[in-house]
């Protein structure tokens, strides 16, 4: 491709977003004193009230490799995914420094008992669990997820935050409605045009969201939208792959590197899948806490980590593959991460019906020798383009 | 002087040890003996026993009382009665490097770490006994691959001043790491350092889970890898108390309580007090 | 001499009577598609709920109990990873799905084709996953009772009405699927059931704080856990419990404890390894321990703290004991309090925490438990490590090390500065002269 203004700035964004001393953060919090800044553990946070409340959200997803576990083994035994450990290893090491709050949900057991371990070790800070529903169809729904929300609102509000009025609210959602559509529209410039751009750096742009303010975070990505198909490049013979597994712990960047490398074009993932929860916009009129609750239910991707059998996954993953042309899907799955291995079973029998090509792969956050996965993607894209 | 004896039955080598007091005076180490487990559990600790008797000139009968400690401990048919290494370990260290809070302890198979009490007494303990990587056994792994002796790894490790990254936890996979270093020409001192570096965090991250405290003394077999000392008291932040007599601390643990025992079957035999 | 524990007695032969006529069944509606038959899940489970449709709960997790106990969990594990599942998921699911594909059972009958998957959320995303499978690989119909977390001080009005709603609306699926009208009287009747066996229950449960304890509050718990969760809305639930306290008030009046002499109490988190429930159990036979109180035991309702079912809010009774009354939806830190409790209620010496590989609900963050327990609280605390299901992971040598050097360190605790007793192997001689 050839080299534009673009180009630096991806390296400025991978490096946003590995940043365990959560800098960008701190900077935040130094420009507006007495701000508060809450960090979410993946997957989806309402991250519209947050920002109505005058605070901001920070997207947590492990520390990679930049942090040796010395501490949370101790607290966590083994059988349990990385991002549990590196998360309270961070919390152990000093890094949650800027953050006066943390927000779980209900992704999965370990994520939860992360939640309760977090609240006792670290007393100062606002620790609190919310409840998704797994019970998409009933009309009581809606209003329990709404009530859950404005129990939120009410916490932050006690921990200092602004009360934010309707308007308030509508203004934030219409923030994110704005940053979701972006990056909806990145993702489909890259499945047109996957020559034109990396899926490292689409990440990265991506992930550095989670420690900037929104209103920034937009205009990234429009700048983005608007530079990257100035670009120039050559389509490579690479077939067109579906990620599927990786919306929680992330595989280490240099593995999303090396999976282009050996021969893909990624043409959709699950990576930080909670910042582009809602395929639609959620709409502003009417009571603003609703249409979160009722986007939320009605207008989200499938998911491993929330129960919806209207359209169950197993199938929505296979007319996604279709829909985008994909030719095969990866399962990529962090080691030991409960809700993707499950849904393997029910993927993989799917995939078979519909004949079409799929790769298992476990991998750690941690993990900086990639040989072996190497050689298994190589593999498998030699087999799909031979046949 | 009264006799007792411990004999600490490991997955590779069998320590016995033969402990004398004299009257009231404070017991003494007066024999110790190191021979290969092998396959025939019995037999070794037997063999043990008799080499640790003629170290100490003394006739098996002269010992009053056996312990036996260690994975073999039930096949120790000559025995009186048997303890689990942990309670061994802690005794024998608190023995040998008297106000020791905390023993580590790195043998062939195992790894444990122990918070005692002032008389060397068990208050909480941890083992990684299902996973070799913070163990001998990973270092004897790294000192095949690279064709250098067990003895050699410690100080070779000591030269290396830029230790490679390893991060595999396993003690087969760590084969293949060490063989692509070497082959990227990165020297056997750095890689043994990281070997080294990447064993003492497996290990104190186990030890994390009971209070560390000083003093913190290591015992077992590893203990004489100077290299694995250093490389502890690098990522403890601490300095480790080492005996001369490390690899045998179970060993003497365990003669320590057959003193003991000896001891109160004695006194209550006759009907006086035992000694303290 | 290793001691044995045992409890045999009346209710253990009503006991297994009970659960082979529940068995039995199970067969019949497999065979002739009536009763009705509602899978559930054994945690915070709503059986109260059945009765109204004159339906026999189906439990996969006692499936699968029954398999490992049997030492028959091996071959449908594998058989369920061969369909893709992981080393690393639930062996729960793994066996009980195992068998589902074999068509086999633990018992030899048959288990029907259930009429409504019914899964009640109640903390174990597991179960979702679990029963998502279960409906898909058979067909079956699926409900998802969604129970919001206990994550407040105090359950909330609307997290209780959310979950009535849900019941309700469970109700009308039955109704749809059965062709049968429910029937409130019985319901509200097995719900008056229900409190008189907490009732019985918790009072049996709290004779354990007498020393010795008339019974091991881990190993026999499994005894009566069987009928609490088949049974406990009926009047064979009710009868069953109150022979089971009278049979340990008389225990109590004699003095008589599971061993000649107690010697240690426990109290005991997560749950066993069933695969090799009676070689651990004789692990701590060895030492004369007993568990006085075990968090397992609550998996199914919390009730020695107080909560009873109340007949005259059958609904919301059912909802509140689902969303706040049971170990599994109540959160970690709960759990911490939840055995501080019976350690200074039931006067215990020590915590014996039990990971599992399986069970991330119970095991995961439990080094932070042990680290309360330990440094915090300053109480004896064992970590052990297995798995509830899959014999693969049970390394017996280095489980007994543990249990060993523990009961070691507490026996001296107790002689305090006096030699400890020491055991001799029963094979040996007197010491013997080797030349």
């Amino acid at each position: 491709m050839k080299c534009l203004e673009i180009e630096r700035t991806f390296d400025k964004y991978a490096e946003i977003a590995q940043d365990i001393s959560l800098a960008e953060v701190r900077r935040w919090k130094s420009e507006h004193p007495g701000a508060k800044a809450i960090g979410y553990f993946p997957v989806y946070a309402p991250l519209e009230i947050i920002h109505a409340c005058g605070m901001l959200p920070v997207g947590l997803n492990g520390a990679g490799d930049r942090l040796d576990i010395q501490y949370a083994d101790a607290r966590f035994g083994s059988f349990i995914c990385s991002i549990v450990k590196t998360t309270l290893e961070m919390g152990m090491t000093g890094h949650f420094e800027p953050l006066d709050g943390m927000l779980f949900s209900t992704i999965c057991d370990s994520a939860r008992n992360l939640c309760y371990v977090i609240k006792r070790n670290f007393p100062q800070m606002y620790v609190d669990f919310l409840h998704l529903p797994h019970n998409p169809t009933s009309p009581a729904t809606i209003e329990l997820l709404r009530g859950e929300y404005a129990r939120l609102e009410q916490q932050l509000v006690e921990l200092g935050g602004l009360k934010p009025t309707d308007e308030a609210l509508r203004h934030s959602i219409a923030l994110y409605n704005e940053n979701r559509a972006l990056l909806r529209q990145l993702y489909a410039f890259r499945a047109a045009s996957p020559h034109l751009v990396h899926s490292w750096e689409l990440y990265t742009l991506m992930r550095a969201g989670n420690f900037v303010p929104v209103e920034t975070h937009n205009e990234w990505l429009r700048q983005a939208l608007h530079e990257l198909p100035a670009r120039t490049g050559k389509p490579r013979d690479s077939i067109r792959v579906v990620i599927e597994g990786s919306f929680c712990e992330q595989p280490p960047l240099d593995l999303i590197k090396l999976t282009e490398e050996a021969g893909c074009y990624i043409v959709d993932d699950d990576f930080i899948l909670g910042r582009r929860w809602f395929t639609a916009d959620v709409p502003l009129d009417g009571d603003p806490l609703t249409a979160l609750a009722e986007s939320y239910l009605n207008r989200a991707v499938y998911s491993s980590v929330r129960h919806d059998f209207r359209n169950p996954r197993h199938k929505a993953l296979v007319e996604k593959t279709r829909r985008l042309n994909g030719q095969a899907v990866i399962l990529l799955i962090a080691k030991f991460c409960e809700p993707a291995l499950f849904d393997y079973v029910l993927f993989k029998r799917e995939l078979e019906a519909a004949a079409i090509p799929h790769l298992l792969l476990e991998f750690e956050e941690k993990a900086f020798t990639f040989e072996r996965l190497r050689s298994e993607v190589e593999t498998f894209v030699e087999s799909l383009l031979f046949d | 002087m009264r006799f007792a004896a411990g004999v600490d039955v490991g997955s590779t080598q069998t320590k016995a040890v033969i402990m004398g007091a004299n009257g009231g005076d404070a017991p003494r180490l007066v024999a110790r003996a190191l021979v290969d487990t092998g396959a025939n559990v019995q037999k070794a600790a037997e063999h043990g026993f008799v080499v640790a008797c003629k170290e100490a000139g003394i006739p098996a009968g002269a010992v009053g009382f056996v312990v036996g400690t260690g994975y073999g401990r039930y096949k120790i048919t000559f025995g009186n009665a048997q303890m689990t290494e942990i309670t061994c370990h802690a005794r024998g260290a608190a023995f040998l490097c008297p106000g020791t809070r905390t023993v580590i302890d790195m043998g062939g198979q195992d790894s444990k770490a122990i918070s005692i009490g002032a008389k060397g007494e068990v208050l909480d303990f941890v083992m990684n006994d299902k996973c070799a990587a913070g163990t001998g056994r990973f270092l004897a792994n790294a000192a095949d691959v690279m064709g250098i002796s067990l003895d050699e790894v410690g100080p070779l490790s000591l030269r290396g001043k830029q230790p490679v990254k390893i991060t595999t936890v396993c003690t087969v996979f760590v084969e293949s790491d060490i063989l692509s270093y070497l082959a990227q020409g990165k020297k056997p001192e750095d890689i043994l350092n990281g070997v080294h570096l990447a064993i003492a965090r497996r290990t104190v991250s186990l030890a994390r889970r009971v209070p560390i405290e000083p003093q913190i003394t290591m015992t077992g077999g590893v203990a004489r890898n100077l290299g694995m000392v250093r490389a502890l008291e690098q990522v403890l932040g601490a300095t480790l108390q080492v005996s001369a007599e490390a690899h045998f601390t179970g060993a003497i643990g365990a003669a320590l309580f057959a003193l003991e025992k000896m001891d109160q079957s004695f006194a209550s035999a006759a009907g006086r007090p035992a000694h303290a | 001499m290793s001691a044995k524990s045992e409890y045999r007695s009346q209710i253990h032969q009503l006991q297994k009577k009970l659960m082979e006529r529940w068995y039995a069944r199970l067969d019949e509606a497999a065979g002739t598609g009536s009763p009705p038959t509602v899978a559930m899940m054994i945690s915070g489970n709503c059986v109260e709920l059945l009765e109204g449709f004159g339906a026999v709960p189906l439990y996969p997790e006692v499936n699968a109990l029954q398999l490992a106990i049997r030492h028959q969990s091996l071959e449908p594990i594998l058989l369920a990873e061969e369909l893709g599942y992981a080393a690393d998921n639930c062996a729960y699911v793994k066996a009980d799905i195992g068998c589902m594909l074999k068509g086999v059972t633990p018992t030899g009958g048959k288990l029907p084709v259930p009429t409504l998957v019914l899964c009640n959320f109640v903390g174990c995303n597991t179960y979702i996953k679990w029963f998502e499978h279960e409906a898909e690989l058979q067909g079956a119909p699926l409900y998802m009772l969604d129970v919001p977390f206990f994550r407040t001080e105090h359950p909330r009005r609307e997290d209780i009405d959310y979950v009535v709603h849900q019941i309700k609306e469970t109700v009308s699926k039955m109704e749809e699927l059965t062709g049968r009208k429910f029937d409130y009287d019985r319901f509200q009747q097995a719900v008056r059931c229900s409190a008189e066996v907490e009732e019985m229950w918790s009072r049996i449960k709290r004779l354990a704080q007498k020393t010795p304890s008339p019974f091991d509050a881990y190993f026999d718990a499994i005894t009566l856990m069987g009928p609490l969760y088949v049974y406990r809305g009926t009047p064979e639930g009710v009868e069953f419990f109150r022979v089971a306290l009278q049979e340990m008030e008389e225990k109590v009046a004699r003095g008589e404890g599971i061993y000649d002499q107690e010697k240690f109490r426990l109290v005991i988190e997560g749950p066993p390894p069933y695969p090799y429930f009676r070689t651990f159990r004789d692990m701590f036979a060895k030492w004369k321990a007993c568990a006085v109180a075990s968090t397992y035991s609550t998996v199914g309702g919390l009730w020695e703290f107080g909560f009873r079912h109340d007949p005259d809010n059958p609904f919301e009774a059912v909802a509140l004991h689902m969303l706040a009354h049971n170990v599994t939806n109540r959160n970690y830190l709960q759990r911490y309090d939840q055995i501080r409790r019976y350690v200074e209620e039931w006067g215990a010496h020590g915590v014996i925490i039990h990971f599992v590989k399986s069970c991330r609900l119970f095991s995961a963050g439990q080094g932070d438990m042990r680290d309360y327990f330990t440094r915090t609280l300053g109480i004896p605390t064992l970590y052990l490590e297995s798995d509830l299901e899959d014999p693969r992971y049970f390394a017996e040598a280095q489980t007994r090390n543990r249990i060993d050097a523990f009961f070691e360190a507490l026996e001296h605790a107790q002689a305090t500065g006096i030699s400890m007793s020491m055991e001799k192997p029963a094979s040996s001689p007197a010491l013997k002269v080797i030349s």
